[in-house]
């Protein structure tokens, strides 16, 4: 089957080292880290007090006083990101075939802030005082509903949660629908606003957390021997998705290509990653495929600043690409901006289509004490420019939900 | 509380719902004709009217609130006419 091209034409991102691209863009260039003491919520009886915020973020200067108001803090990133995209794009109401325009969106949590609340007016007050807004504003697939009220988008519209592989997997799923015909254009990425009080609690529970409140910009620091968990973050990413002729035709600057994507599964623990790494390496292996490529040119990590992801990753890697893995730049935009769960899988995507289309590769910053187990090339410290064709990035979500995705330079 | 006053706030929440001036709406606008509330806008309206003035309006009531007045009315009913039957505090 002569599959159809598909290619990005609008970028979006909201990220606690900048709102917007090219501020975004810059501090990852720059390895500015977005991490700081938490005030989101009250952290005092946690032993991890520090995150990523999106700050000097309004909703109302991308969205209508009312829509802001009748959403969750997550959808507030979708709402803004597909704006800034969808402006890039060119891509205007009322010109396009809203049929074809499609919106597929991942959110691990959906609407936890408003939920949280909610929980507590129920039971400090009773069940009969919950606000009616509730159902509509804590449902995770809101965030892929409002965008498409917002602009009518009236294709495929859903949102994919597979916990910090979502964003990834929905931008795979939109790649997949393009390409097969059921749509012309998607807009795809993946939010979260995981920093609530409940939340964070319980992945302070699990002990995954960096506890490293002293130095919050040094707490995320994957494949370095001092890491002790990862730093949660919030914020999102809408990536533009478009038919290649299509976006040819109408004289969109295209600013990259997606050519491969893969999805499968570990089977093996709902927290942790096999140690080999063998899911991991199943699934680069199986987007190479798609891609019909042997090798890429710089590997965005799933990274995620533990030793149990971090050294399976590096195995995985070493697997697929044997002789050659040395010599593959890796870079972690964690390091900088910590986890952002269902959002960082999108986010990712944004850097690896920036980075291709300037020739930088940004940091994987705190790399200070290289972990034995973590031997590859991880680009610490300082950018890297160098010629890049073909990049790959990596999303692994808990639950083994493994995701690679493949991007190419605009030709 | 006055009819007045219960008026006032009455229109101040709903301005602030709709993102209008308090000005555009009187005890004579309708609220799905002039206002374009639709269902799930008076629901959410209803709520937003009972954390105002603490207390719980039946299901059963609110079907027959039309305009502003309506609304009015129907408050001023419950805090100042009928003393000992307001509805409990939630």
């Amino acid at each position: 089957m002569n599959r159809r091209r598909v290619v990005v034409t609008g970028l979006g991102v909201t990220a606690c080292n900048g709102v917007g691209v090219q501020e975004f863009w810059s501090a990852n260039v720059a390895g500015r880290s977005g991490i700081t003491l938490l005030d989101a919520f009250d952290a005092t009886h946690l032993a991890s007090k520090i995150g990523g915020q999106v700050r000097g973020f309004a909703p109302a200067d991308f969205m209508p006083e009312d829509i802001a108001r009748r959403v969750d803090r997550f959808v507030h990133f979708g709402l803004a990101c597909a704006d800034m995209a969808l402006r890039q794009s060119g891509i205007e109401e009322g010109k396009e075939d809203p049929e074809r325009i499609g919106v597929i969106m991942g959110s691990g949590l959906g609407g936890l802030m408003f939920h949280e609340e909610q929980m507590v007016a129920a039971f400090d007050r009773g069940a009969h005082r919950i606000n009616p807004a509730a159902v509509a504003k804590i449902s995770p697939n809101a965030v892929a509903s409002q965008i498409g009220i917002r602009y009518g988008l009236k294709g495929p519209n859903m949102v994919i949660s597979t916990a910090c592989a979502s964003g990834a997997h929905a931008i795979g799923e939109a790649f997949r629908k393009i390409q097969h015909g059921e749509a012309d254009v998607c807009l795809t990425g993946g939010v979260e606003a995981p920093l609530t009080q409940f939340n964070f609690g319980a992945y302070c529970a699990l002990r995954v957390l960096s506890k490293n409140n002293a130095h919050p910009t040094g707490a995320s620091r994957p494949f370095d021997l001092e890491r002790d968990g990862f730093v949660m973050s919030e914020g999102g990413a809408v990536l533009v998705l478009e038919e290649r002729e299509r976006a040819l035709r109408r004289g969109a600057v295209i600013l990259g290509e997606i050519s491969g994507y893969a999805a499968n599964s570990g089977a093996h623990h709902m927290v942790m990653p096999d140690p080999e790494g063998a899911d991991a390496a199943r699934v680069m292996a199986a987007a190479l495929k798609d891609a019909g490529l042997g090798r890429v040119d710089y590997i965005n990590a799933h990274a995620t600043s533990t030793r149990a992801n971090d050294v399976a990753e590096t195995n995985a890697i070493r697997t697929v690409f044997g002789a050659e893995a040395p010599k593959i730049p890796i870079s972690s935009t964690k390091s900088m901006i910590g986890h952002a769960i269902g959002a960082a899988g999108a986010i990712e995507a944004v850097v690896c289509v920036k980075a291709l289309q300037d020739q930088v590769i940004p940091p994987t910053i705190n790399l200070d004490h290289p972990d034995p187990a973590c031997d590859l090339d991880y680009v610490p410290h300082r950018c890297r420019e160098t010629k890049m064709e073909h990049v790959m990035s990596n999303s692994f979500g808990f639950g083994n939900c493994n995701v690679a995705l493949i991007f190419s330079r605009a030709h | 509380m006055t009819n007045q006053e219960i008026d006032l706030k009455v229109r101040d929440i709903l301005a602030k719902k709709l993102g209008v001036g308090i000005e555009t709406i009187s005890g004579d606008s309708r609220l799905a004709e002039d206002l374009g509330v639709d269902s799930f806008g008076a629901v959410e309206l209803m709520f937003e009217i009972e954390e105002a003035f603490a207390l719980k309006i039946p299901d059963s009531d609110i079907e027959h609130v039309r305009s502003v007045k309506d609304i009015v009315v129907y408050l001023d009913g419950w805090l100042n006419k009928a003393a000992g039957a307001v509805p409990p505090a939630p």
